[in-house]
C-alpha cells in the first residue's frame, strides 16, 4: 500500500511541485515590497523550470496510471505539459512590462496563473471524467478571476462576468453530459467507458444525449461555433496579457480532454461525434474567417482568427485517425506559438499611456521598427498558412488527414475559407509596410523580451523549414497514448 | 396503486420544482433566498428517501445552515433591485420557454427508453453506515479529486480577496519611512512674489 | 567527410554568404562582401574536389539529410545523391562560380549593386548545387526553379534598363512553359511510381513500361510521355528550339552571369537532368528520337544565326545555343557520357570566351559592337591569347578539350541508328563548319585588322554603351579579370586529353548512367574505335587530321580569314546577293515575331477579353464585391447575435445544444 502511494506520488510529482510553488509565491508576496516583485517573477519562472525538469526527468515512454486509474501519465500528457510550461513561461515574460504599466504586476496574478497551470496539467493527465471536471473548474476559476484582476477597468470586469456566467453554463452542460454517460455506462473511468462501449455496442440515445452535452462543454472551452460567443468579448475586454493567456495554453488542455474523452473514452461513438465535430468545424472556419474581416479591433480579429484555427483543429480530430489526432496536436501546439507572438507584439507596442488594440495602430510599423514588423509578418503569414511557415504545415497536415478520412468537399471548402482568411492577415501586412505611421516613436522592449520574442517568431519559420522533428514528436505522443 | 414512498417522492419533488420556480420568479430577493432554502430541504428529503442520510444532513447543515444564512445577510444588507436585473425577463420568456419545452420533450423521449445501465448498489454496503462508506471512498479512491477540490476552494478565496480587497482611500495609515525621509523642500516652497500694487494703493488711500 | 551532413556544407556555404551579404547589404564594405562570398565559394570548391576524389574511389552516397514532410503515402525528403556524375558537376559549378566571383570583383567595380550582385551569384551557386546534388525530384525541382529565379533576377540586374526588364520577363515566361512540362512529368512519375526518390523511381520503372495511356485518342506509352514532358523542362532550361528565344536576350545581364549562368552551368541543367534520368530515357526510343531531332535543329540553325550577329556577346550566345544542341543530340544518341563530357569541356571554354568578351567590353568602354573593334591583340595580350585558346577549343582543334568531346560526339551520332540520326549527323557535321566560321569571324574582327573605333565619328550617347573615344587606346584589364581567364584557359586546353578515357570509355559514369547496350550500341562501338583504332587520345588527334570534321573546321576558319582579313568587302556583297536568306536569319527565323504576334498579342487579346468578362463581371462583380457584400451582410447578422448581452450568448449556446440534440438523437 505504502509503495503504491509512493508510486502514485512519483507520477504526480510535477503537479505537486507546481501546487506547492504556487502557494510559496502566494506567501512570499505577503512579505516583500512591491518594488521587489521581480522575486515573484523569478520564482514563477523557476517553478516552470523545475516542473520542466520533473516532467522531463522521467518522460513517459509508456502509459502509467495512478490514483485508481484517475491520473494518467503518457506521451501525450508529458508532451502537452512540456509545451504548456513553455507557453506559460513565455506569457510571464511577454506580459511583464505590460502588467507593470497597468499595476497588475501582483503576486496574485502569478499565483493564479500557476494554479491555472495546475488545472491544465490535471486536465491533460485526467483519465476520469471527475478529474476532467475538477481540472476544468480549477483552470476556469483562475481564468475568470485573472480576467477581472484589473478591477477598475470596466471592460475587463464586464468581460470577466460574461466569461464566468457562460463558463458556468458550459460547465453545467459538460457535467450534465457526463452524468448521462455515467448513467449509460455506470462508470466515470475513461478506460472502463471505452471498454464497456466497445464490448456492448448499443445505439444508446442516452449516450448521444450525453455526448451532445459533453461536446457543448468542450466546444465552449475550445471556442468553437456555436459556443464561441464569449471569445471576442473576453479577448477585447481583458487586458492583452490576459487575453494572451486565455487564447494560448488552455487550448492545449482543452484539446487534451477532447482527445481523451472522444478519441479514447467514446471512440465507439465515432460516427456520432464525427458529424458533430464536422458541423462545428465548418461553422467555426466560416464564421471565424468571415467575421474577422469586419473587425476594427485587433484583439477581436485575433479572437475570430482563433475560432477559425479551432475549426481546423477539429478537422483533424474528426478525421478519427491517429494521423488526424497527431496533426491536430501539431496544429494546436503551433497555434500556441503563433498566438503568443501575435499578442506579445501587441503588448510591446502598447505603453503606459497607450493601448494598442486597433488594427490601425499597426500602420507604418515597418518605419517605426522594421524588426518587429518582420516578426509580425512571419506570424501573419504563419496564421494565414503560407509556406514555409509552421502554419502551412499545420493546415496542410490537418486537411490531409481530413482528406484521407473522406471529407473531400469540406476540405475544399476549408481551403477556400483559408483564402478568405488571408485577406485580414495580409491587411495587417499591408498596413505595416505600405502605410504611413500614425504615431511616431520607436518601440522599446527589454533585452530578454526582444531576444526571446525574436526566437519565438523565427521558430515559426525554422520549424516550418524543418518540420519533421516536430511532426515526429506529435505522432509519437499520439501513438504512444492511443492504441 | 401508489406506494407511500412514491407519494412522498412526488410530493417532495413537486415542492422542490415549485420552490425552484419561485427562486427565479419572485420579485423580492429575500423571498427568493427563502425559496431556495425550501428547495434545499426538499432535496435533502429526496436524498433521505434514497437512504443517503449523510448527504441529506450535510446539505441541510452546510447549505441551509451556513451558506444560505450568509446569503440572506448579504441580500438584506445590500439593496439589490432584482427588478432591474430581471428586465426583459417576460419578453424573452415565450421564446426561451418554447425552446426549453422542446428540449424537455426530447429529453423525456430519450429517458423513456430506459437505457440507463446502472449497477445496483451492493447489498453488503447497506449494513455499513453511509458516512463511513463515503469517508472511505473519499480518502482512498477519490483522494485526488478531493484534494483538488480543496485547491479549488483555495483559489476561490484567493481570487475573492484579490478582486475585492483594496486600500481605503480615506485610510489614516501612516508610512513611517516616508515620514523619516521627508526633506524640507518637499514640504515648504518659497515663492518670490511681487507685492500687489492695487492692494498697496488702496491701503495707502485708506491711510490718507 | 563521411557523414551526410558534411556534404551539406557544400551548398550551405554559398547560401550563408549570400544571406549575410544580401541582408546586411550596405553595412558591409565592398571588399568584405566580395571576399566573404569568394571565400565561401572557394570552400565549396575545395570540398567538392574532396568529394570528387572520394567518388573516384567508388564512393556512392544516397542518403536523406532530413525528412521535410511526410504525408500519409508520400514522403518528401531533402537528400543528396553523390556519385561521379554529381561530383563532376559540383566541381565544374563551383570552379566556374569561383572564377566568376573573382572576375566580378574587377568587372562590377563601382557598380551601385556590387554587393547585391555577389549575393545573387552566391545564391545561384547554392541553387545549382542543390539541383545537381539532389536525390529526389522535389529537390531537383526546387533547384530548378531557384536557378530560374536567380537567373531572372540577374538578367534584370540593371533594372533601370528597359531592355533588361523585357529580357528577364521573357526568360521567365519562356521558362514557365518548360517548367510546366517538367512538373507535369514529375507529377506523372509520382503518380505511376508512388515516389519521388530517384532510386525508388528507377527501381519501379518496370511498372511504368508495361502501361500505355490515351493521349488525344491514341494509345501512347506512359514512359514516352513522361520522358517527353521531362525533356520539355530541359528544353526550357537548356534553351532548345523552340524554347530557345530567351537565351540571346538574356545577354542583357552583366557579362559574368552570362558566363556562369547562361553558358556554363544553369543552361546545362537540362542536359544534366536527362543524363540523370538515363534509366527512364533508355526505355523510350521515341523520346530519344525526339530529343535528338530537337537537338539537331538547335545545333545547326542556331549556329547559323551566330554568323550574322554583330554584338560580341550575342555571337557567343548563339554559339552556346548551338553547342547545347550538340549535347542534346548526344543525349538522343544515348551517349549520355559524351553529352556530359561535352558539357564539362564546354563549360570551361565557353566561360572563358564569355569572360574574355567581358574583358573586351571593358576595354572598349562598354561598346559591344564587333564592327567597332579590331586589332585588340596589340592592347590586350592576355585577353587575346586566352580568347584564341577558347575559340580553338570551341571549333574542335585537335588536342584541345573541345576537340575530344566534339569529335566523340559526332562519331557517336554517326554510329547511332535511332530514327533521326542521319539528320542529326548531317546537322552536327555542317555545324562544325558553321562554328568554325562564326568563331573566327568574331576572332578576326575583334583582335585583328584595322582599329575601327578610330574611324567612328558619331559618339554614342546611350547611357550603357559609352564606347571608346577614337583617340583612346583600349588597355588590358585588371588582374582580377585576367587571372580567371588564365585559370580557365588551362582546363580549356588540357581537360579533354586527360579525362576522355576515364569519362567516355572507363567506368567513371558506370554507377550514375544506365545504358541499354543492346538497344543502343553506339557507345560500345565508339569505345571499340577508341581503343582498337586510335590507341588513346593522342592517336585520336592524329587520326582526326584526315577526318571530315577537321576538314570542315579548317575550311570554316579559312573562309573566315578570307572574308574578314583578305577580302573585306566580300561579306557585304554576299549579303546583298542573298537578301532573302539574310533577312530570314536577321529575323531569327521569325520565332520572336511569331511569339510576339501569336502568343504575346494573342494572350493580351485573350487577357483583355477575360479581364472584361471574367475579372470585371464575374470576379470583381460577383466574387470580390459580391463576397464583400456577402461578408458585410454576414457580419451584420453576426453582429446582431454578438450583442454583448450574456443572455443572448447563453441562449445561443442552448440553441446550439438543442439543434445538436434534434439532429443527432434517434429515438
Amino acid at each position: 500500500m505504502n509503495e503504491l502511494i509512493q508510486f502514485d506520488l512519483s507520477l504526480i510529482m510535477p503537479e505537486i511541485f507546481v501546487l506547492s510553488m504556487a502557494m510559496v509565491v502566494l506567501m512570499t508576496d505577503l512579505f516583500i515590497k512591491p518594488s521587489s516583485r521581480w522575486i515573484i517573477y523569478s520564482l514563477s519562472q523557476l517553478t516552470l523550470l523545475g516542473s520542466t525538469y520533473l516532467t522531463g526527468k522521467d518522460f513517459a515512454e509508456e502509459t502509467q496510471f495512478a490514483f485508481s486509474n484517475m491520473f494518467v501519465r503518457d506521451g501525450l500528457a508529458d508532451f502537452l505539459k512540456m509545451i504548456s510550461y513553455l507557453g506559460i513561461s513565455l506569457t510571464f515574460l511577454y506580459s511583464r512590462s505590460y502588467m507593470k504599466d497597468r499595476g497588475l504586476y501582483r503576486g496574485e496574478y502569478f499565483a493564479l496563473v500557476l494554479f491555472a497551470l495546475l488545472g491544465m496539467m490535471i486536465m491533460i493527465s485526467s483519465h476520469n471524467m471527475l478529474l476532467v471536471y475538477m481540472g476544468l473548474e480549477l483552470l476556469s476559476l483562475c481564468l475568470y478571476s485573472i480576467t477581472a484582476l484589473d478591477r477598475d477597468n470596466q471592460k475587463a470586469t464586464e468581460s470577466a462576468i460574461k466569461y464566468f456566467v457562460l463558463g458556468a453554463l458550459a460547465s453545467g452542460l459538460l457535467l450534465y453530459g457526463m452524468s448521462m454517460i455515467y448513467g449509460a455506462t455506470s462508470s466515470l473511468d475513461i478506460g472502463i467507458i471505452s471498454t464497456t462501449l466497445f464490448n456492448h455496442p448499443t445505439d444508446h440515445s442516452i449516450l448521444v444525449l450525453g455526448l451532445v452535452f459533453v461536446l457543448a462543454g468542450l466546444a465552449f472551452k475550445l471556442g468553437a461555433v456555436p459556443f464561441q460567443m464569449w471569445v471576442p468579448d473576453v479577448y477585447e475586454g481583458a487586458p492583452s496579457s490576459i487575453a494572451m493567456l486565455i487564447s494560448s495554453v488552455p487550448k492545449l488542455a482543452a484539446f487534451a480532454i477532447t482527445i481523451r474523452l472522444l478519441a479514447d473514452g467514446l471512440q465507439s461513438m465515432i460516427i456520432d461525434w464525427k458529424e458533430m465535430l464536422l458541423i462545428m468545424a465548418v461553422l467555426s472556419i466560416s464564421i471565424g474567417n468571415i467575421t474577422a474581416i469586419a473587425q476594427k479591433n485587433i484583439k477581436r480579429m485575433y479572437a475570430y482568427s482563433t475560432i477559425s484555427h479551432i475549426g481546423f483543429i477539429l478537422f483533424g480530430v474528426m478525421s478519427g485517425s491517429l494521423n488526424g489526432y497527431a496533426s491536430s496536436l501539431f496544429y494546436v501546439a503551433s497555434y500556441m506559438l503563433m498566438t503568443l507572438v501575435s499578442f506579445a507584439i501587441l503588448m510591446i507596442m502598447s505603453n503606459k499611456n497607450f493601448e494598442c488594440e486597433l488594427i490601425e495602430d499597426f500602420k507604418g510599423l515597418n518605419k517605426r521598427s522594421p524588426w518587429y514588423a518582420f516578426l509580425m509578418l512571419i506570424v501573419m503569414l504563419s496564421m494565414a498558412g503560407i509556406p514555409p511557415t509552421i502554419g502551412f504545415y499545420a493546415k496542410f497536415m490537418v486537411l490531409q488527414a481530413a482528406l484521407e478520412a473522406g471529407f473531400v468537399g469540406f476540405v475544399i471548402y476549408a481551403v477556400m475559407m483559408v483564402l478568405v482568411g488571408m485577406f485580414y492577415y495580409l491587411r495587417i501586412v499591408k498596413l505595416m509596410y505600405f502605410d504611413e505611421p500614425k504615431v511616431k516613436g520607436k518601440i522599446e522592449a527589454s533585452l530578454d523580451v526582444q531576444w526571446v520574442l525574436s526566437l519565438n517568431a523565427l521558430s515559426l519559420l525554422i520549424i516550418g523549414l524543418v518540420p519533421y522533428t516536430f511532426m515526429e514528436a506529435t505522432t509519437q505522443a499520439i501513438s504512444l497514448s492511443l492504441n | 396503486m401508489i406506494e407511500f414512498k412514491d407519494f412522498v417522492f412526488y410530493a417532495l419533488s413537486f415542492v422542490l420544482v415549485a420552490s425552484g420556480l419561485s427562486v427565479i420568479t419572485s420579485r423580492n430577493p429575500v423571498t427568493a433566498a427563502l425559496s431556495l432554502v425550501l428547495a434545499f430541504f426538499n432535496a435533502a428529503g429526496i436524498w433521505l428517501l434514497l437512504q443517503a442520510e449523510f448527504l441529506a444532513i450535510v446539505l441541510v447543515l452546510v447549505y441551509v445552515g451556513a451558506v444560505m444564512v450568509l446569503f440572506l445577510f448579504v441580500v438584506m444588507m445590500l439593496d439589490i433591485n432584482l427588478d432591474k436585473l430581471r428586465e426583459g425577463f417576460w419578453d424573452y420568456l415565450p421564446m426561451a420557454g418554447f425552446i426549453g419545452l422542446l428540449m424537455m420533450v426530447e429529453m423525456v423521449l430519450v429517458f423513456k427508453t430506459k437505457e440507463f445501465n446502472l449497477s445496483p448498489v451492493d447489498d453488503s454496503l447497506k449494513s455499513i453506515s453511509n458516512t463511513e462508506v463515503i469517508g472511505n471512498t473519499l480518502y482512498s479512491t477519490y483522494v485526488l479529486p478531493f484534494e483538488l477540490a480543496s485547491v479549488v476552494l483555495l483559489i476561490a478565496i484567493v481570487s475573492a480577496i484579490a478582486l475585492t480587497l483594496r486600500d481605503r482611500k480615506d485610510s489614516k495609515k501612516i508610512n513611517s519611512s516616508d515620514q523619516i525621509n521627508i526633506k524640507r523642500q518637499d514640504r515648504v516652497r518659497l515663492v518670490a512674489m511681487k507685492s500687489e500694487e492695487k492692494y498697496v494703493k488702496s491701503k495707502t488711500k485708506d491711510r490718507k | 567527410m563521411n557523414s551526410i551532413y558534411s556534404y551539406l556544407a557544400i551548398p550551405l556555404l554559398p547560401l550563408i554568404a549570400s544571406f549575410c551579404v544580401g541582408i546586411l547589404g550596405k553595412k558591409l564594405s565592398e571588399f568584405f562582401a566580395s571576399s566573404f562570398t569568394i571565400l565561401s565559394v572557394f570552400g565549396a570548391f575545395i570540398l567538392s574536389c574532396f568529394t570528387l576524389n572520394q567518388t573516384l574511389d567508388g564512393l556512392v552516397v544516397n542518403q536523406a539529410v532530413y525528412q521535410w514532410l511526410a504525408t500519409g503515402r508520400y514522403q518528401f525528403e531533402v537528400g543528396f545523391l553523390i556519385d561521379n556524375l554529381t561530383a563532376m558537376m559540383m566541381v565544374v559549378v563551383t570552379f566556374i562560380s569561383l572564377m566568376v566571383h573573382i572576375y566580378t570583383m574587377g568587372y562590377m567595380k563601382g557598380d551601385p549593386g556590387y554587393r547585391r550582385f555577389f549575393s545573387y551569384i552566391s545564391l545561384f551557386t547554392f541553387s545549382m548545387l542543390m539541383l545537381v546534388m539532389s536525390n529526389n525530384f522535389m529537390q531537383l525541382f526546387f533547384g530548378w526553379e531557384a536557378v530560374g529565379l536567380v537567373s531572372y533576377l540577374l538578367i534584370g540586374f540593371w533594372y533601370q534598363k528597359s531592355t533588361a526588364i523585357y529580357a528577364n520577363l521573357k526568360a521567365f515566361l519562356v521558362n514557365r512553359v518548360g517548367d510546366f512540362g517538367f512538373i507535369l512529368g514529375i507529377a506523372m512519375i509520382l503518380y505511376w511510381t508512388g515516389s519521388l526518390d530517384y532510386a525508388t523511381v528507377f527501381k519501379n520503372v518496370g511498372i511504368i513500361t508495361a502501361h500505355t495511356m490515351q493521349l488525344f485518342g491514341q494509345p501512347v506509352e506512359v514512359i514516352t510521355v513522361i520522358c517527353v514532358l521531362l525533356f520539355i523542362g530541359a528544353m526550357g532550361k537548356s534553351a532548345q528550339v523552340p524554347l530557345h528565344v530567351w537565351l540571346p536576350d538574356s545577354m542583357e545581364g552583366p557579362t559574368p552571369i552570362s558566363a556562369l549562368i547562361h553558358a556554363a552551368t544553369m543552361v546545362t541543367a537540362g542536359i544534366f537532368m536527362v543524363s540523370r534520368m538515363s534509366p527512364l530515357f533508355e526505355l523510350s526510343d521515341t523520346a530519344l528520337s525526339f530529343v535528338m531531332i530537337i537537338g539537331a535543329i538547335t545545333a545547326l540553325f542556331m549556329g547559323l544565326l551566330g554568323i550574322i550577329q554583330n554584338d560580341i556577346k550575342r555571337v557567343i550566345a548563339y554559339s552556346t545555343l548551338s553547342q547545347l544542341g550538340y549535347m542534346t543530340v548526344a543525349l538522343g544518341a544515348s551517349a549520355y557520357s559524351v553529352a556530359m563530357f561535352h558539357l564539362m569541356t564546354h563549360a570551361f571554354f565557353k566561360a572563358l570566351l564569355f569572360l574574355g568578351a567581358g574583358s573586351v567590353i571593358i576595354g572598349m568602354h562598354h561598346d559591344q559592337d564587333i564592327r567597332n573593334m579590331g586589332n585588340l591583340r596589340k592592347y590586350m595580350p592576355v585577353t587575346w591569347i586566352t580568347f584564341l585558346i577558347g575559340s580553338l577549343a570551341l571549333i574542335g582543334t585537335p588536342l584541345f578539350s573541345g576537340f575530344y568531346s566534339k569529335d566523340s560526339l559526332i562519331e557517336v551520332v554517326k554510329l547511332s541508328h535511332i530514327t533521326g540520326s542521319n539528320f542529326a549527323y548531317f546537322s552536327v557535321l555542317v555545324g562544325v563548319f558553321v562554328t568554325a566560321f562564326y568563331s573566327f569571324r568574331l576572332y578576326f574582327l575583334v583582335f585583328h585588322g584595322k582599329e575601327k573605333w578610330r574611324l567612328q565619328t558619331v559618339a554614342h550617347n546611350d547611357d550603357y554603351h559609352h564606347g571608346l573615344n577614337p583617340k583612346d587606346n583600349p588597355h588590358e584589364s585588371a588582374l582580377s579579370i585576367t587571372l580567371p581567364l588564365t585559370l580557365l584557359a588551362i582546363p580549356s586546353v588540357v581537360i579533354g586529353y586527360i579525362s576522355i578515357e576515364p569519362i567516355l570509355f572507363g567506368s567513371f559514369f558506370a554507377k550514375s548512367i544506365f545504358l541499354n547496350v543492346e538497344a543502343h550500341p553506339a557507345m560500345e562501338h565508339l569505345s571499340h574505335h577508341f581503343h582498337q583504332i586510335y590507341h588513346g587520345p593522342f592517336g585520336m588527334a592524329v587520326h582526326s587530321i584526315l577526318s571530315i570534321p577537321f576538314f570542315f573546321a579548317t575550311s570554316g576558319v579559312a573562309l573566315a580569314y578570307y572574308c574578314y582579313q583578305v577580302n573585306i568587302n566580300l561579306p557585304k556583297q554576299i549579303i546583298k546577293n542573298t537578301q532573302t536568306i539574310y533577312s530570314i536569319l536577321e529575323n531569327k527565323y521569325g520565332f520572336d515575331s511569331f511569339n510576339e504576334k501569336f502568343f504575346a498579342h494573342g494572350s493580351r487579346f485573350l487577357g483583355e477579353r477575360f479581364w472584361r468578362l471574367g475579372d470585371e463581371k464575374i470576379i470583381d462583380g460577383w466574387f470580390v464585391n459580391g463576397t464583400a457584400r456577402f461578408v458585410g451582410k454576414c457580419s451584420e447578422k453576426i453582429r446582431i447575435i454578438q450583442s454583448g448581452y450574456i443572455y443572448h450568448y447563453a441562449f445561443a449556446m442552448v440553441i446550439g445544444v438543442f439543434l445538436f440534440l434534434t439532429f443527432f438523437i434517434k429515438i
